[in-house]
C-alpha cells in the first residue's frame, strides 16, 4: 500500500470506480456534455454503490470513511467525465458531507438516508448573482419569525439547483445573514423542495465546461422555515463554511488530478501511434517534454492532494493553507496538461473523439469554482505570513 | 444449501508480461485481477443464494496476494467467507488443484461447486472437469444460465450447434461462461464489510496434500517469436510464386 492507496479498503475502492467508470461513465459523458444535462440515472447508480455518502458514518447510511476514499472517488470519476463528477461533488461533498459534520442527529436521520440513498438530490447555496469570493457580502437575509425564519434573496451558480430544465433539485444547504456583519453574520438553513417561494429562477445555459452538471440561479421570496432546519446555531455558520470547504478544495483538486491523468495517458498512447516524417511522435524532443513535464506535474500535485488527504479530519477546522494550496496548484495544472494533450493530438486534440478537449474545457472551472485562485493566493498568503520558517 | 465458488487471480491480459531471466516464470510485479470467469462463477452463486437462502464459500489457492482477490472479488461482492489455500503458484497443475477443491468439498460439504469454465491466464479448462470426476458428481459445463428445482440444477449450456439444456442431480460441479450474467460491481459497504469476514488460512497439510507434485510441469517460458514484417508483391503471380516457394502452402 502507499500513499495513494493507504489500505486494501482504498485500493479496492479505486479498483472498484475504475471499473465502473469503464463501463458506465466513460461511454456516456460525451453526450451529456453535447446536450449540457444531467445524467440522473447515472447518479442512482453511483447512490447504489454506496458512493453519495462515503464521509457518513454507517448508522445514516453511508460507508464511514475519509478524506483519502473521497479524494480517490473524484479522482477516477473526474477522469472520464469532470461534469458528471461536478454534480457528485455538489451532492456527495457540499450536502451530504456538509449535513454529517455540521448537523444534529436529528437532521442526519431525516435526510441523510435518502441523500445517501440517491433518493433525493442535494446542493450547497453559498454564491449569489452580486458576490461570490466576497462571501460576507451576501444579501440573502433570514429573518426570525415566533419559532421560524423567513428566507429572502437569490442564490447564483448552485450546482444541482435544477435537475432538468424546468425542475428544482430536492434539498439544500443555504447560507444567509442573519444580522450584524463579520464573522458572526452567517446561519446555515435546509431548504426542501416544496417549501412555498421557494423556486428555480433559471437554469443556467452555454457553460463552456462541467456542461453535465447543472447550474441555476435559486429564488426565495419569503421562505419560510422552521426552526428545526437550522443547522448549528445561529451566526455560527461561517465555520462550518469553513470547515466544508476545506473538504471541497481537496476534492475539486482531485477532480483536476483525473482531468490530468487522463490526458497523460492520451498523450502517451497517441504519441506512441501517431507517425511523423517517418517514425512515432514521441521521439521528437518537442512532443518528449509536453509528456515528460505533463506526468511530471501530475504526480506533484497528486502527491501534494494525497498527503493533504492524509493529514484531513473530516471534523477539523483549520488546514486551509494547504486545502486552498492544492486547488491552486492542481487547477492550473489540469488545464496546462489537458492544453498540452491537445497540442501533441493536433488536429485531433481539437475534436472531441479523443476527450481532452472536453477535459480542457472542464478544467477551466476549477481555476474559478470552489474559490478562484485569486481567493486562494489571498487565503494562503495571509495564513502563511507568521510562519517565516517552514517545516 | 451450501455453494462453494472459486475465485482465481490472473495477470491482467491488458498488462505486458516479462518472463524471468531463466525462463522458469513471468516477473511478479504485473497487475492481477479476478479471473473473469470467476467473476461469473461468484455471481451466478450469489444469485442462487439469494434465492435459495445459501451458505456461500469463496476459494482462492495461491501465495498470500490471492487474499486480496478473494476479499474484493469475491467477499466485498456478498459471499459469506473464503478459504485460501496457500501453495506455491509454480507448483500447481489442473490436477492439483482439482485435488485441493476435492478436498475442501470433503471438508466443507457443499450440494454445489461453481467454477469459471476456465482462467484467462493459463486457458486450460480442466479444473472443473477434473474435480467433477474425483468426486464422482455430475457435472454442467460452460452453464449460460442455472436454476435450481428441487434437488436438481438446470443447466443451459453453449455448444458449438447452439444450446443444450441439462438437469444434473445435486450435488453437482458447475463452470460459468461469460454470458451467464453481468457480475455486479462491489458496493462501498460491501468493501466495507468484506475485511469483517472470516477468511480461513489453510496449508496443503491441513488437507493430507502436503507432498503431492502436479503432474504438469512448466519446463520454460518464452515470448511467442516475433513476426517478420509483411512485403508487397507487385501482382498476383508473384503472390503465387511467393506462397508456393516461400511460405509454402500452395
Ligand atoms: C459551474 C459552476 C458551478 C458552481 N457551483 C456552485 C455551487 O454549487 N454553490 C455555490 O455556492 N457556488 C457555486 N459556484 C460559484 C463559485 O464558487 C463562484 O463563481 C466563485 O466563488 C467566484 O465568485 P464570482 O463568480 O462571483 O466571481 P467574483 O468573486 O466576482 O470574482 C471575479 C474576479 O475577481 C477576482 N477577485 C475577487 N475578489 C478579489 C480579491 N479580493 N483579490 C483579488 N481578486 C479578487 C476573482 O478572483 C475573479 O478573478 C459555481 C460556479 C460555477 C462557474
Ligand atoms: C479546425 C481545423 C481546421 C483546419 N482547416 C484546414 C484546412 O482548411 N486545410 C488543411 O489542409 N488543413 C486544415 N487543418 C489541418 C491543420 O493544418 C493540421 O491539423 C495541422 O497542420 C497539424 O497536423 P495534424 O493535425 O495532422 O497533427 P500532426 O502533424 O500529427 O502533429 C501532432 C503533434 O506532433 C507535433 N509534431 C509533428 N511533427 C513534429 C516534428 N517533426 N517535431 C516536433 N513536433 C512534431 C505537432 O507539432 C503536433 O503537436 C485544420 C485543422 C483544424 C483543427
Amino acid at each position: 500500500m502507499d500513499l495513494f492507496n493507504p489500505t486494501e479498503e482504498h485500493l479496492a475502492l479505486r479498483e472498484m470506480v475504475r471499473d465502473f467508470v469503464e463501463k458506465e461513465v466513460d461511454p456516456q459523458a460525451e453526450h451529456h456534455d453535447r446536450e449540457e444535462s444531467f445524467n440522473i440515472e447515472l447518479f442512482r447508480k453511483v447512490g447504489a454503490l454506496g458512493l453519495l455518502g462515503i464521509t457518513v458514518d454507517e448508522r445514516w447510511g453511508g460507508a464511514g470513511m475519509d478524506a483519502t476514499a473521497a479524494v480517490i472517488v473524484h479522482e477516477e470519476l473526474s477522469a472520464a467525465d469532470p461534469g458528471f463528477c461536478l454534480a457528485f461533488l455538489a451532492h456527495s461533498m457540499l450536502f451530504v458531507n456538509n449535513l454529517s459534520v455540521n448537523g444534529n442527529d436529528e437532521q442526519r436521520a431525516r435526510l441523510l438516508p435518502d441523500v445517501c440513498s440517491g433518493k433525493k438530490i442535494g446542493g450547497m447555496c453559498m454564491s449569489e448573482p452580486g458576490a461570490g469570493t466576497d462571501v460576507l457580502g451576501m444579501r440573502t437575509t433570514a429573518v426570525q419569525d415566533g419559532e421560524d425564519w423567513i428566507l429572502n434573496g437569490a442564490k447564483m451558480w448552485i450546482t444541482n439547483g435544477a435537475v432538468s430544465d424546468t425542475e428544482l433539485g430536492d434539498v439544500f444547504l443555504v447560507y444567509a445573514n442573519t444580522g450584524g456583519t463579520g464573522g458572526k453574520s452567517l446561519s446555515l438553513f435546509l431548504v426542501e423542495k416544496g417549501m412555498a417561494g421557494f423556486r428555480l429562477g433559471q437554469k443556467i445555459k452555454g457553460k463552456l465546461g462541467v456542461r453535465a452538471s447543472t447550474t441555476a440561479e435559486l429564488v426565495f421570496d419569503n421562505v419560510r422555515v422552521p426552526a428545526c432546519n437550522v443547522v448549528g446555531t445561529q451566526g455560527n455558520a461561517v465555520r462550518s463554511m469553513m470547515r466544508n470547504l476545506e473538504i471541497e478544495r481537496l476534492t475539486l483538486a482531485a477532480m483536476s488530478l483525473g482531468i490530468a491523468r487522463r490526458s497523460v495517458e492520451v498523450m502517451i498512447r497517441y504519441a506512441n501511434e501517431r507517425q511523423a516524417f517517418g517514425q512515432p511522435l514521441n521521439r521528437f524532443g518537442q512532443i518528449q517534454r509536453h509528456i515528460a513535464e505533463s506526468y511530471a506535474e501530475y504526480m506533484a500535485g497528486r502527491c501534494y492532494v494525497y498527503n493533504t488527504a492524509q493529514n484531513l479530519a473530516l471534523d477539523s477546522f483549520g488546514n486551509r493553507t494547504d486545502s486552498d494550496g492544492v486547488k491552486l496548484y492542481c487547477s492550473t495544472m489540469g488545464k496546462n496538461v489537458a492544453d498540452r494533450a491537445i497540442q501533441v493530438l493536433g488536429g485531433y486534440g481539437y475534436v472531441a473523439e479523443y476527450q481532452v478537449e472536453r477535459l480542457w474545457r472542464d478544467a477551466k472551472l476549477l481555476e474559478i469554482g470552489g474559490g478562484t485562485n485569486e481567493a486562494h493566493q489571498k487565503n494562503m498568503t495571509r495564513d502563511l505570513v507568521g510562519r517565516t520558517i517552514l517545516r | 444449501m451450501k455453494i462453494l465458488v472459486t475465485a482465481k487471480r490472473v495477470t491482467d491480459p491488458n498488462a505486458k508480461l516479462v518472463i524471468d531471466d531463466d525462463g522458469s516464470w513471468i516477473d511478479d510485479d504485473v497487475e492481477y485481477i479476478l479471473n473473469p470467469f470467476c467473476e461469473n462463477a461468484v455471481e451466478c452463486a450469489l444469485q442462487l443464494a439469494a434465492d435459495h437462502d445459501a451458505e456461500t464459500i469463496a476459494v482462492g489457492i495461491g501465495d498470500e496476494e490471492v487474499q486480496r482477490y478473494i476479499r474484493q472479488g469475491a467477499l466485498a461482492r456478498g459471499i459469506d467467507r473464503g478459504i485460501h489455500v496457500e501453495a506455491d503458484e509454480q507448483e500447481l497443475d489442473s490436477d492439483l488443484i482439482a485435488k485441493i477443491l476435492k478436498a475442501l468439498v470433503e471438508k466443507e460439504s457443499p450440494d454445489l461447486v461453481v467454477l469459471g469454465k476456465q482462467a484467462v491466464d493459463g486457458d486450460s479448462n480442466q479444473v472443473g472437469q477434473l474435480l467433477a470426476e474425483m468426486l464422482g458428481w455430475p457435472q454442467a459445463t460452460f452453464a449460460s444460465d442455472v436454476k435450481i428445482e428441487g434437488d436438481e440444477v438446470i443447466v443451459t449450456r453453449e455448444v458449438d450447434g447452439g444450446l443444450e439444456k441439462l438437469a444434473v442431480t445435486l450435488p453437482a460441479v458447475i463452470t460459468a461462461d461469460l454470458r451467464l450474467n453481468d457480475p455486479r460491481y462491489a458496493s462501498l459497504a460491501g468493501i466495507m464489510k468484506a475485511k469483517r469476514k472470516p477468511l480461513e488460512e489453510l496449508e496443503l497439510d491441513d488437507l493430507d496434500l502436503d507432498g503431492e507434485e502436479p503432474k504438469v510441469r512448466v519446463v520454460k517460458l518464452h515470448e511467442p517469436t516475433g513476426r517478420s514484417a509483411g512485403v508487397f508483391v507487385a501482382d498476383v503471380d508473384e503472390l503465387i510464386l511467393k506462397l508456393t516457394t516461400e511460405a509454402r502452402v500452395l
